[in-house]
């Protein structure tokens, strides 16, 4: 389970705090509601720790996250854009999900090639991410996400902008992740998005 | 789960924090060192008589007055190549024309310098046509002459490259309503050239200032007489001629004090060019135009190529046939090979010091927090300038001269020495690149954790090696044809390339002169070329920037 106790934050300069609160069960989904600036990706930023609380605390099934590095929480991420590092190859881009040296098995090399198979993106493991179009670089950022098999998905307007083929596939991949036990915290301004995957909602 | 908080190799912050830290501490140390010896020599000095000697007034004088002579010619000559290149973007041979612009940041100060004697000396290619068309004109190269014009053969291209990033700068829409009111002539300056020039101007004078004022191998070669002799030429004949330590030492801190100051006003300006050929692009948006302007600006376009590559010409024409004499009874390659040896020895070193210091030096300011933390690792990149490496090399010539000796230490010092002038430059080669990695992509491999070693290895290196190539070149340049400080530690008899080609000169030895002219010029062509290919990256990763280096508003 997923606890967030008064987490608060705020920006250099600005007067009132933000404050966090809220619980999701594993195999779960919450949307975060709110306009554009109510603070959605800096929560998102928050709970994987690219951000300093001021205080508050994150446990995930009772431990404690808020003090961890970024790259010791169990967590993946999934932003709008800027997924893929635009000089390495797509293969690249999701290997170093699995071993951050690139240090890959051959089961680790296969489940790469199996991932963009499922994800629609068969053989795509050489083009650079700029000769990708918008939804495959976002399905290329999916494939890496699952992959990394990390109990918390963090899913910062994942989909939006892309054609609804590309949202459907998407969107499968990520139920059958919930259905595996993974708990999604979701910021999105898309309705079907969230009545398709959320199970709760959470205003801001 | 993970038991270490670091689990990648390197990756503990201290990496990156404390290399940089000690080269910093480490250069503040060697300046201290250099500096003091120089200031308890200088104090020894009696300093009244010094600055009343008329010689060294004169010096002083002549040192400022080439100087502000060679800022002004340099404007003069920079300013209308700018506009004219930022005006007209498209036409062929602009990148070509670009390129030989940037070719004065490595022609080594010597070569450049044995060429225009070759167009311009007194049996130069220009001085014969003036032979022919006004006999009885009095042109002679060496002395101010010479000295104003090799320096706007240095600095107007580097100036008019600095002029053109600010006037490419310019927002494009300023420029369309520009256009489209018909502002031409002294309003089009107005309103779009000189607001973009105006902030830059101050630094862009004073750092063209300090390199005329430090320009060594110019003076030595072109000044021809102690009617003109500039300060830095001066230390060296007090050091190597009239072993007046004491006076050196002077001459040396009002150097320091003079350039320091300007450097400060450089700094202070943040004049930030970069040295990378950055070309974006632009669609220009085109202004009026005077009736005939396309025809000056062609002609002016013309004699400025001209300008920079007539004396490159000089020096492949007459060197080459030198070059290609194998037999008679001197071969010119026995000399030359046993001199590039020597240089080599001295510039590889120096280039892969100075790259690896500037990698060191950027990730130490990255990673550092706190104001005296954050200055030491930064003063690496600013001291090295504001320390003329002939200063530098002086007072740690005093420092070291009873125990200097063998050739083998100072070599290893030339080579220090060099290395360390070589960090700004490499540091400004490298800074952009290294920045390239947004917050986004750094956030990624946070979440990846792909720091430390991992992070240097998987994803700078990928995106580094062509800068890094880049930069190992420059590196290699710049000390494969120093000749200050190589002149202070140096012995005549075992001459690196530039210092051969100095004797040479200096023997009227003009075609032997040339061949060793054309042979430093190559080898530093074969560096680039050989970097270069090394740099690439495999065919396969070779990737498509989506460039876009105006991102037009989503309504245009």
């Amino acid at each position: 389970m997923l606890e967030v106790k008064h987490l608060r934050f705020r920006y250099p300069g600005q007067e009132a705090a933000w404050e966090f609160h809220f619980s999701v069960l594993p195999g779960q989904c919450i949307a975060i509601r709110g306009a554009s600036g109510s603070g959605k990706t800096t929560l998102l930023n928050l709970i994987a720790g690219f951000l300093q609380q001021e205080s508050g605390t994150i446990q995930l099934s009772g431990r404690p996250l808020e003090q961890l590095e970024p790259w010791q929480r169990p967590i993946t991420s999934v932003f709008q854009e800027h997924n893929l590092f635009e000089h390495l190859d797509v293969a690249t881009n999701i290997g170093l999900g699995l071993h951050p040296g690139l240090k890959l098995t051959q089961d680790q090399r296969h489940l790469i090639d199996e991932g963009l198979l499922r994800s629609g993106l068969p053989g795509f493991g050489s083009p650079m991410p700029g000769d990708l179009s918008g939804g495959q670089r976002q399905r290329v950022a999916l494939v890496r996400a699952i992959l990394r098999r990390k109990p918390l998905l963090l899913l910062d307007e994942p989909m939006t902008g892309l054609d609804p083929e590309v949202k459907h596939n998407m969107r499968a991949l990520l139920l059958e992740e919930k259905a595996r036990g993974v708990t999604l915290v979701l910021a999105s301004h898309d309705e079907e998005d969230r009545k398709i995957l959320a199970d709760h909602h959470w205003n801001l | 789960m993970l038991a270490n908080r670091y689990s990648a190799p390197l990756s503990h912050p201290g990496w990156q924090l404390v290399p940089g830290l000690l080269l910093g501490l480490g250069l503040l140390i060697l300046v201290a060192f250099g500096l003091g010896s120089m200031l308890v020599t200088a104090g020894s000095a009696d300093v009244a008589s010094v600055v009343n000697s008329r010689y060294l007034r004169g010096v002083i004088w002549f040192t400022v007055w080439q100087a502000l002579l060679s800022v002004l010619l340099t404007l003069l000559v920079a300013l209308p190549v700018a506009r004219t290149l930022a005006r007209y973007r498209q036409f062929p041979g602009r990148s070509l024309m670009l390129r030989l612009m940037e070719l004065s940041l490595v022609l080594p100060t010597i070569v450049a310098v044995s060429g225009i004697i070759g167009v311009y000396g007194r049996q130069g290619w220009v001085t014969a046509l003036l032979n022919n068309w006004l006999p009885g004109h009095s042109w002679s190269l060496y002395g101010l002459n010479g000295i104003l014009l090799a320096h706007v053969f240095f600095n107007a291209p580097l100036a008019a490259r600095i002029m053109l990033q600010a006037l490419e700068s310019v927002p494009s829409p300023r420029l369309r309503i520009a256009s489209q009111l018909g502002l031409r002539g002294w309003w089009a300056w107005r309103s779009v050239e000189w607001p973009a020039l105006r902030p830059l101007l101050p630094g862009l004078c004073a750092l063209v200032f300090t390199l005329c004022f430090t320009s060594f191998a110019i003076i030595m070669t072109l000044g021809g007489g102690p009617a003109a002799t500039t300060l830095e030429v001066a230390i060296y004949q007090a050091l190597r001629f009239e072993f007046d330590f004491p006076q050196a030492a002077v001459l040396a801190v009002i150097q320091l004090v003079i350039c320091g100051g300007l450097w400060w006003l450089v700094f202070r300006q943040r004049l930030e060019y970069s040295l990378m050929p950055n070309r974006h692009f632009v669609q220009g948006v085109q202004l009026k135009a005077w009736p005939g302007q396309l025809w000056f600006s062609t002609l002016l376009l013309a004699a400025f190529a001209l300008f920079l590559v007539l004396p490159i010409l000089a020096i492949a024409s007459r060197g080459l046939p030198s070059l290609l004499t194998f037999t008679g009874h001197s071969s010119p390659y026995e000399q030359l090979l046993s001199a590039t040896g020597r240089s080599l020895l001295i510039a590889l070193p120096a280039g892969l010091g100075a790259v690896s210091g500037a990698l060191l030096t950027l990730a130490s300011v990255s990673k550092a927090r706190g104001r005296l933390l954050t200055a030491i690792p930064t003063s690496t990149s600013y001291l090295p300038l504001i320390v003329p490496p002939l200063v530098l090399g002086t007072g740690l010539f005093l420092l070291l001269r009873p125990g200097l000796g063998n050739n083998a230490q100072g070599w290893t010092l030339v080579s220090l020495i060099n290395g360390l002038m070589a960090l700004p430059f490499v540091i400004q080669v490298l800074r952009g690149p290294l920045a390239r990695l947004d917050t986004h992509s750094r956030r990624v491999a946070d979440q990846l954790g792909v720091i430390g070693w991992y992070r240097w290895h998987r994803v700078y290196w990928p995106l580094m090696r062509r800068p890094l190539a880049l930069a190992l070149a420059y590196g290699i340049a710049l000390s494969m044809g120093d000749f200050g400080v190589i002149a202070l530690f140096g012995s005549p008899g075992q001459p690196t390339l530039p210092v051969l080609l100095y004797q040479q000169l200096g023997s009227y030895r003009m075609s032997d002169a040339a061949g060793t002219g054309l042979w430093l010029l190559l080898l530093m062509v074969v560096i680039f070329g050989l970097l270069s290919v090394i740099g690439r990256p495999p065919a396969h990763h070779r990737y498509k920037t989506v460039r876009q280096p105006f991102p037009e508003p989503e309504h245009a």
